[in-house]
């Protein structure tokens, strides 16, 4: 018998230029961007928008470089990642744990709270948030930042957590129980270890999220010592729009950390996004 | 007696491993949420919040402003929440669909690239693609003009007619890709057999697609609006930095009505807190909507 046949010729071109359309309209604008870095303002503004640089400048990145400051806001944004990730993953998946293994009667209101938080919009707490952090002292400040972006990411820490523990056999924590380990023990020791996959998962989006943020950060601060990469980049649209060629380069600054970040991990990038969908 | 002790120790655990979590949480989101339709019903606009004789309960004015105030553009905003979510559902969900059913179905060869590829726009900051495509577009010196200009020479640049379309048109561009990941996760999940043995009793292609593909997914299809619906609700930074609302406020949307109403000018708490916990409304609005819709025509899987 003959092999099934898939489709005519005819079908296949039309899905592959489908395809590659799509493809292309989805990167060039980022190709663009990145040639147009290399020319001088004066270039950009006289040349053919969609030309190659006559002479390949690199002068704008220095320069865009110091003046967004993006030195101390690499810095920042990288504490403010590294720190809202981890505190995501191990509290939201301690609360996990314990909404899955542990009986008591406050869970379903608890995790029924947190389920919530997935959808309800930053939009809807900011004034109160940024009251509340003026209050308390903290505007301005890294802390200031970092607790609101923790308790933002926790909803989905929880709710992942919660499912993924779920799954783990009861029989784990009971023989444990009968030799004596605290939950405490058994989180710790034996169930986080093995949350590693989801862990993962969690702390992608996370990283993602918090990385990109932008609007939070600009109302719970002032000084460019606190702000974050997204920020000094929003500099470039508003005074130094007409320069080009550094808002370009700073562009690309931009663009180059999320870029190598989502080509190392783009497999769990993926996995992590169809797993947070599936919810419902 | 022991059994008393690790009863006791079962809720001393539940509580420090639920503790951090919770507290932070309240602390950021749940607590702000009830301050928020609070604020929204008084008529607090800065300083101390308690023990401030100047503040008191002002009912639903806040409410009825939004909706009557002649100068406020809450209409201008909401018609335009409604074009995002309206495009997301019927823009970025088919469109994530069929490019998600060619990848799925082992149509094309390198697929890995192309879901590579066609995802790569959800990972960059909103602020980045959003100052990128003001050059891209949206000024006379741009290279959406040249090409414009290689058609009709004379041609000027204006924002006046539709000035919500280059937006809508970045929205669909930036977000389609995580359809087409969320479908193609789910496609993939269905059972191979099963369309083997439609195929072997001659089922084409595009019956494949319509009684067993569709079918399996409508569950995901509702999940996938919901998650449009909500996410077109929080869309912020990218209008903001695009066109800043502008021209008159043509392309604001609530969020940054909000926004303007609380942190631009002489701020406006009670209103901007009305806006919020209005956008919180009518996102459940939606969603009640669309889990109705599912009920009715939905064949769960």
């Amino acid at each position: 018998m003959s092999k099934i046949k898939q489709g005519s010729p005819a079908g296949k071109i039309v899905v592959y230029v489908v395809m590659g359309i799509f493809t292309f309209l989805a990167i060039y604008p980022l190709l663009w961007l990145f040639i147009q870095s290399f020319k001088t303002t004066q270039e950009y503004l006289t040349s053919s928008k969609l030309a190659l640089p006559k002479l390949w400048f690199f002068g704008n990145y220095p320069y865009a470089w110091n003046m967004g400051k993006f030195g101390i806001l690499l810095v920042n944004s990288i504490i403010y990642t590294v720190v809202t990730v981890i505190a995501v993953v191990v509290l939201g998946f301690m609360a996990g744990f314990a909404f899955a293994k542990i009986k008591n009667k406050l869970t379903p209101l608890l995790h029924g709270i947190f389920i919530v938080g997935i959808l309800l919009t930053l939009q809807s707490i900011m004034v109160p948030l940024f009251l509340m952090v003026t209050r308390v002292g903290l505007y301005d400040t890294r802390l200031g930042v970092l607790i609101p972006y923790i308790g933002l990411g926790l909803p989905m820490g929880v709710y992942l957590g919660t499912e993924f523990i779920k799954g783990i056999p009861d029989a784990l924590i009971e023989s444990a129980r009968i030799d004596g380990a605290k939950f405490l023990t058994i989180f710790f020791r034996i169930i986080f270890p093995m949350t590693a996959p989801v862990a993962m998962t969690v702390g992608i989006l996370t990283f993602t999220g918090t990385w990109n943020e932008f609007m939070l950060i600009n109302i719970l601060t002032s000084s460019d010592t606190i702000k974050s990469i997204p920020v000094g980049i929003g500099r470039f649209s508003g005074a130094l729009a007409s320069d080009y060629g550094k808002q370009f380069s700073a562009l690309v600054i931009g663009v180059v950390p999320m870029l190598i970040f989502y080509l190392t991990f783009r497999k769990q990038i993926t996995k992590g996004v169809a797993a947070g969908a599936v919810k419902g | 007696m022991t059994d008393l002790t690790s009863k006791r120790e079962q809720s001393l655990s539940y509580l420090i491993l639920v503790i951090p979590a919770v507290a932070i949480y309240f602390a950021v989101v749940a607590f702000p949420t009830a301050f928020s339709v609070a604020l929204s019903l008084t008529n607090y606009n800065g300083g101390k919040v308690f023990g401030n004789p100047k503040v008191h309960f002002a009912g639903v004015k806040s409410y009825i402003e939004i909706f009557t105030n002649p100068n406020g553009y809450f209409y201008i905003a909401l018609k335009n929440n409604m074009y995002i979510v309206l495009m997301s559902v019927f823009g970025q969900i088919p469109l994530g669909f069929i490019l998600a059913y060619i990848l799925s179905r082992k149509m094309i060869k390198g697929t890995d690239f192309f879901q590579t590829m066609v995802y790569l726009p959800n990972v960059i900051s909103p602020v980045i693609i959003g100052i990128l495509f003001k050059s891209f577009y949206l000024n006379s010196n741009s290279v959406y003009m040249e090409i414009v200009r290689i058609f009709n020479p004379a041609a000027e640049f204006t924002l006046n007619n539709h000035p919500m379309i280059p937006v809508l048109i970045v929205m669909l561009w930036m977000y389609t890709g995580m359809y087409v990941i969320i479908f193609l996760a789910n496609i993939q999940r269905i059972d191979v057999s099963i369309i083997e043995a439609a195929r072997i009793d001659g089922a084409k292609e595009t019956q494949i697609f319509s009684r067993i593909i569709l079918p399996a997914l409508s569950g995901v299809i509702v999940t996938s609006a919901i998650l449009a619906i909500s996410g077109s609700l929080k869309s912020f930074d990218l209008i903001y930095v695009m066109t800043n609302g502008g021209p008159a406020n043509q392309t604001s949307v609530l969020s940054l009505f909000m926004y303007m109403m609380a942190f631009r000018g002489a701020p406006n708490y009670p209103l901007a807190n009305a806006i919020s916990t209005v956008m919180v409304i009518i996102s459940f609005i939606l969603i009640g909507v669309t889990k109705s819709v599912e009920k009715k025509f939905g064949g769960k899987e």
